[in-house]
């Protein structure tokens, strides 16, 4: 044969072993699965009201934001926040501090996650770091997720996962995510990860370059992202909130930064993440500031909120019976005339999570100097002011 | 070090690499000069000078690019070391305009101004599958083996997983690339239209 004809043939060969490997691929490829089933083994706490507040450590840190927590063993809490001199500083690290639910009281902060250690072990620039997210695998492992940016500003973040076999002792070099053809920029996390049926993890993230809009991230068991769905599209909406109640059934929570009036946008699926309605406006207020719900175990739905339009001074719980359709505000934590203030009047980026033992935590940014915890339960909750 | 980081930085430094070859070339030094610099710019990009070497800082920058980049760069390597063009201008122009009718389709939408992100079909749609299949063939059977060559060897690269990427959009096409084909494009256009206008009627 010429050169001419091993040239022909030859690169038709390769080309039909590779589709063929493509198309193997893609058939092969398990179909995904709806929405793990919420955990309702919990036991709902005791009918004494219980509420407790107290600020995490800071020892070091001028400006902290965007705590983010995990129930590990023995019904303890491991919270992640990052800190630094300010918001976006070269020295900005992600500090981790343990609570223990018997003693009442937080662990003194430690670093998990330094720029120089981040850039070291993803063998690239990083030149600040954001939002850490923590959750679980299906696999059990304690995950964190955090946002780098190696230029510009939070418009060029990237998402990267590190995982802990030992309840967040140790962890794993960081990994990459990819989750934009545009030099993979612009993607960030703010809300709790989610388990899908067939193992995979769910991300909800947002994009904030040239427009503002969220999408869910599917990863497989190694931290790949194998599959994404777009949540929302336009300039308005960031920082989705995802809480399943079944297989099928999700609402989505997002900050809304588009035009007046401000509130919380509010997104369905009935069909386990695969299509999402179209976003519309809540009744609440949002002064273009993260949210955080959670599922009750009697089946109610908990939203943390900033109840304004226009700034981050009043933090308040809500309350839905209705799985989102109507809202009950129970609560002021923040913003009025009893509560001790912070040197800034900001208290925003809400966390919130219901243990095993039933009993609610939340973490806040307060006043950005410091991260609050506050714990109480449904008696609380209900309670006559 | 992970396969994927190994492949990432060998792109980046592939493509500054590249670079360094146009320059040289310019130069027009003898043969023995040129392959010493390149040797000299080769450790100067992959050689960790401090924390990183230089690859890894435009890695910082670009992520991971592209099969089809680094099979552009590293056929500008060879053609400024050696003369020899591996690519016909034939097969350069069709390529030019399969990048940039990609990212046309690809990148508008991918900045979320609608509920369409043909970004997510790289992760495996057989539709996305079927319609590359149809574009190698019809290269195949114009015999633009470039074109054919450079998505079997993004293929083979996304299917042993060698990025850190799964989606099959990230192997064969970036932001670096497609601009470049656009750039190469519309330059050719304006070098055809001023032709046609200075050449004198009759």
């Amino acid at each position: 044969m010429t050169h001419g004809g091993w040239l022909r043939w030859g690169s038709l060969a390769a080309a039909a072993l590779v589709f063929a490997g493509l198309y193997v691929r893609v058939i092969t490829a398990p179909s995904p699965g709806g929405f793990a089933p919420p955990q309702t083994a919990r036991v709902v706490s005791s009918a004494a009201p219980l509420y407790r507040a107290e600020l995490l450590p800071n020892s070091t840190a001028a400006s902290v934001h965007s705590a983010t927590a995990a129930e590990i063993s023995g019904g303890r809490l491991r919270a992640f926040w990052y800190g630094g001199s300010r918001e976006g500083a070269s020295d900005v690290a992600i500090y981790t501090s343990l609570y223990s639910p018997k003693e009442g009281s937080w662990s003194p902060e430690r670093v998990v996650m330094t720029r120089e250690l981040a850039q070291r072990q993803l063998r690239r620039t990083v030149r600040k770091l954001g939002n850490p997210v923590a959750g679980r695998d299906r696999a059990g492992r304690l995950c964190l997720f955090f946002v780098s940016v190696s230029v510009g500003g939070w418009a060029g973040s990237a998402i990267n996962l590190m995982v802990s076999e030992d309840e967040g002792e140790t962890w794993s070099p960081p990994r990459r995510l990819v989750a934009s053809p545009f030099f993979n920029i612009s993607t960030l996390v703010k809300g709790p990860p989610l388990q899908f049926a067939d193992g995979a993890t769910g991300l909800p993230v947002y994009h904030e370059f040239l427009g503002k809009f969220g999408e869910l991230l599917r990863l497989d068991a190694l931290g790949h992202v194998i599959q994404k769905t777009r949540l929302s599209w336009g300039q308005s909406s960031l920082q989705p909130v995802i809480v399943p109640r079944s297989e099928t059934e999700a609402v989505a929570f997002m900050r809304y930064a588009g035009n007046p009036p401000n509130r919380i946008l509010v997104i369905r699926t009935s069909d386990g993440g695969a299509h999402w309605s179209a976003p519309v406006k809540a009744a609440l207020p949002n002064p273009n500031a993260a949210i955080a719900s959670v599922l009750l175990a009697d089946g109610r739905l908990l939203l943390a909120f900033n109840n304004a339009e226009e700034n981050r001074e009043d933090l308040s719980l809500a309350i839905s019976e209705d799985f989102g359709d109507t809202w009950r505000i129970l609560r002021r934590l923040e913003g009025d005339s009893s509560s001790s203030g912070a040197p800034v009047p900001e208290y925003s980026y809400p966390w919130i999570m219901q243990d095993r033992a039933g009993d609610i935590h939340m973490l806040y940014t307060w006043g950005r100097s410091r991260i609050k915890h506050v714990r109480f339960n449904t008696a609380w909750l209900e309670r006559r002011r | 070090m992970p396969a994927s980081d190994a492949f990432g930085l060998f792109g980046c430094g592939l493509l500054g690499l590249a670079a360094v070859a146009t320059v040289i070339h310019r130069w027009r030094l003898p043969a023995g000069a040129r392959y010493a610099l390149m040797l000299a710019a080769a450790f100067a990009v992959f050689i960790p000078f401090g924390e990183l070497p230089a690859a890894a800082y435009l890695r910082g920058v670009t992520g991971d690019l592209s099969v089809t980049t680094l099979c552009l760069a590293g056929c500008a390597c060879i053609t400024r070391l050696t003369g020899k063009a591996l690519i016909e201008p034939r097969e350069r122009q069709v390529l030019y305009q399969l990048l940039a009718l990609a990212a046309l389709f690809l990148y508008p939408f991918a900045l979320g101004w609608t509920p369409f992100d043909p970004y997510s079909l790289g992760y495996g749609s057989i539709g996305f599958v079927t319609v590359l299949l149809m574009v190698t063939l019809a290269a195949w059977r114009a015999k633009l083996y470039a074109v054919v060559f450079i998505v079997i060897a993004a293929g083979l690269a996304y299917l042993a997983g060698a990025y850190e990427s799964r989606n099959l959009w990230d192997y064969l096409i970036d932001p670096l690339v497609s601009v470049y084909a656009l750039v190469r494009l519309l330059s050719g256009l304006r070098h055809r239209l001023s032709g046609e206008v200075t050449q004198p009627a009759g």
